[in-house]
């Protein structure tokens, strides 16, 4: 579903070169649950970023269901349709009510009548449990209850894939819960995903592979079990140590 | 209870104050000699204008037909040719069968007539309003030019905004009359306006990058992750909530242009300003003039902050 070869993204500031993703290679299956850790600064935003375009990349290829985003002709917008994103810092639009968050790309993108759209929405509402907030503004909601309509505003959209940047980071700690509940609900129902998070919990759980990234390079793959028992790598092992 | 009196204290000694320069001001113009005339300002915004009614040929006064305020007068000329003449029953000079000569007048038509104190506030006010208008729209497109990805739009709104920030408005207007005026051979009225809101257009744009750039970068990457083009992006996502950070400052540039529209009086447009000063070589009432005058442009950005104030009200219900 999503084969990354030779994956490189440099970026050059102020005369120093930052290698924030360096040569990442991977292949995601269909319905897999991929957990991605690492330290900060090493690169799992940027590599979660260039997977929808939102960040070109330097070199290497990205095929997402066979298209090449490396390709000058791939049209983005067409592909982050199909890719779903949510962010740490929610990032829902302030001045449209919850609802209105959920129908405007509907609309926009994916030309759906308002009425098909908002039957959508508040399906989406529902299942994310905060079906009775679609008339408030953003602002009026908690963090958690923010992640949760972010949550349902991409899922609005049919994505094949679900990126989630991470979604619990931002949020008090009484909040990560119903949260993380949405996702692995969305995971059970076979959803493509692609998670940074440093839920260890989580990742045990629900991966059904973990990598494990540091200094741009995918230092370490595999089950769950096999990474948080027996990782081979050293970097994994010291990491592990730090935040178990 | 104490401090609701004090404050109301304050607002007396305010009040007190003002009435202290008032009272100045007063004093000063009686060292002069000045002699206001507060009663020849009315005539200036509105006035009755009698126009007198000739007899078009010679003839003789068939008929008198008294309907409400005014007379028909009813005219046979000595060919036999008939017209009949409305004109007001006080005003009327002549009576049924009289001889009259080609010239002679039957009476006279009054009407309200606006002073060119209104004249030159509506003026003030449509010129504002277009200049603002245009203002806007080249405002918003050197300002999206501004934040765009292609260095040459970029270079282009940069030039523009310095070059029109970097001089001043009056010779702004004196090279879009003189030179382009003169080059493309448009209008008085067309250089004033485009001056304006070129004027305007440059403060505009940098109100307009600044409140699209104060929007977080994560709006943005939210709308292309759902799939919205840049252009969509725009429209529905960053350009209506810069918009409602930008109003109480666009509201400031707007009110700046309703004053600056006065300079427009220099290349003879019969603004506000320009009126107030015919008015004056024909009363001698300097200084009413020009206390009314600026009364008058108090009431337009007035107005103008109360609307914008009310829109801001209303775009705060999402905060
Ligand atoms: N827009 C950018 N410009 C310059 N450097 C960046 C930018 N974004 C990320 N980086 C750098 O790339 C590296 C990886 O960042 P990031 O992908 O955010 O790491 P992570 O998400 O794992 O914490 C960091 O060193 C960061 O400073
Ligand atoms: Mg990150």
């Amino acid at each position: 579903m999503i084969k990354t070869v030779d994956l490189k993204k440099t970026f050059v500031g102020r005369g120093q070169t930052v290698y924030a993703v360096d040569g990442v290679t991977s292949h995601i299956k269909p319905a897999e649950v991929v957990v991605i850790i690492g330290p900060s600064g090493s690169g799992k935003s940027t590599y979660l970023r260039c997977l929808n375009g939102l960040e070109t990349f330097t070199s290497g290829h990205i095929m997402i269901d066979g298209v090449d985003l490396a390709n000058k002709k791939t049209d983005l917008n067409l592909v982050r349709r199909e890719v779903g994103m949510v962010f740490q810092q929610f990032n829902l639009f302030p001045h449209k009510t919850v609802l209105e968050n959920i129908i405007l790309a509907q609309q926009v993108v994916r030309k759906r009548k308002r009425d098909e759209a908002e039957k959508k929405a508040r399906q989406l509402l529902k299942k994310v449990g905060i079906a009775e907030k679609e008339n408030e503004y953003p602002i009026r909601l908690s963090g958690g209850q923010q992640q949760r309509v972010a949550i349902a505003r991409a899922l609005a959209m049919d994505p094949k894939i679900m990126l989630f940047d991470e979604p619990t980071s931002a949020l008090d700690p009484e909040m990560v819960g119903e949260v993380l509940e949405v996702m692995k609900q969305l995971a059970r129902e076979g959803m493509t995903m692609v998670v940074v998070t440093h839920e260890m919990g989580f990742a045990r759980e629900v991966a059904d592979r973990v990598l494990f990234m540091d200094q741009g390079k995918l230092v370490e793959e595999g089950t769950p079990e096999h990474f948080f028992t027996a990782p081979r790598e050293e970097r994994a092992k010291a990491f592990l140590k730090q935040v178990l | 209870m104490k401090s609701r009196k004090q404050i109301w204290l304050w607002h007396l000694l305010t009040v007190f104050i003002l009435l202290l320069l008032g009272a100045g001001l007063w004093v000063a113009t009686k060292k002069i000699d000045y002699t206001w005339r507060w009663n020849r300002v009315p005539q200036y915004f509105a006035y009755v204008d009698e126009t007198l009614v000739p007899a078009p040929f010679d003839a003789r006064v068939a008929s008198l037909q008294r309907s409400g305020g005014s007379t028909a007068v009813k005219l046979t000329g000595e060919n036999g040719e008939e017209k009949t003449f409305e004109v007001d029953n006080d005003s009327l000079k002549v009576s049924e069968n009289e001889e009259l000569f080609q010239g002679d007048y039957l009476g006279s038509v009054s009407s309200w007539r606006l002073g060119p104190l209104s004249v030159g506030l509506w003026n003030t006010l449509w010129i504002s309003a277009v200049s603002s208008v245009i203002g806007l729209i080249i405002g918003l497109i050197t300002g999206l030019c501004r934040v765009s990805n292609n260095p040459t739009l970029r270079n282009l709104s940069v030039a523009y905004i310095e070059l029109i920030r970097g001089t001043p408005l009056l010779v702004q207007l004196f090279i879009f009359y003189f030179f382009l005026g003169t080059v493309l051979d448009i209008s008085r009225i067309l250089a004033g306006i485009s001056a304006l809101a070129i004027f305007a257009g440059a403060y505009v744009a940098e109100i307009i990058r600044a409140g699209i750039q104060s929007i977080p970068k994560g709006q943005m990457e939210a709308a292309r992750s759902l799939g919205m083009s840049v252009p969509q992006a725009m429209t529905h996502i960053i350009l209506p909530q810069a918009f409602k950070r930008t109003l109480p400052p666009l509201a400031g540039q707007f009110i700046s242009l309703i004053k600056d529209s006065s300079l427009v009086s220099v290349i003879a447009i019969t603004d506000l300003t320009k009126s107030g000063r015919e008015v004056i070589t024909s009363t001698f009432a300097t200084f009413e003039i020009w206390f009314v005058v600026a009364f008058l442009y108090l009431l337009l950005t007035s107005v103008l902050s109360q609307v914008i104030s009310w829109v801001e009200r209303r775009l705060a219900i999402s905060d």
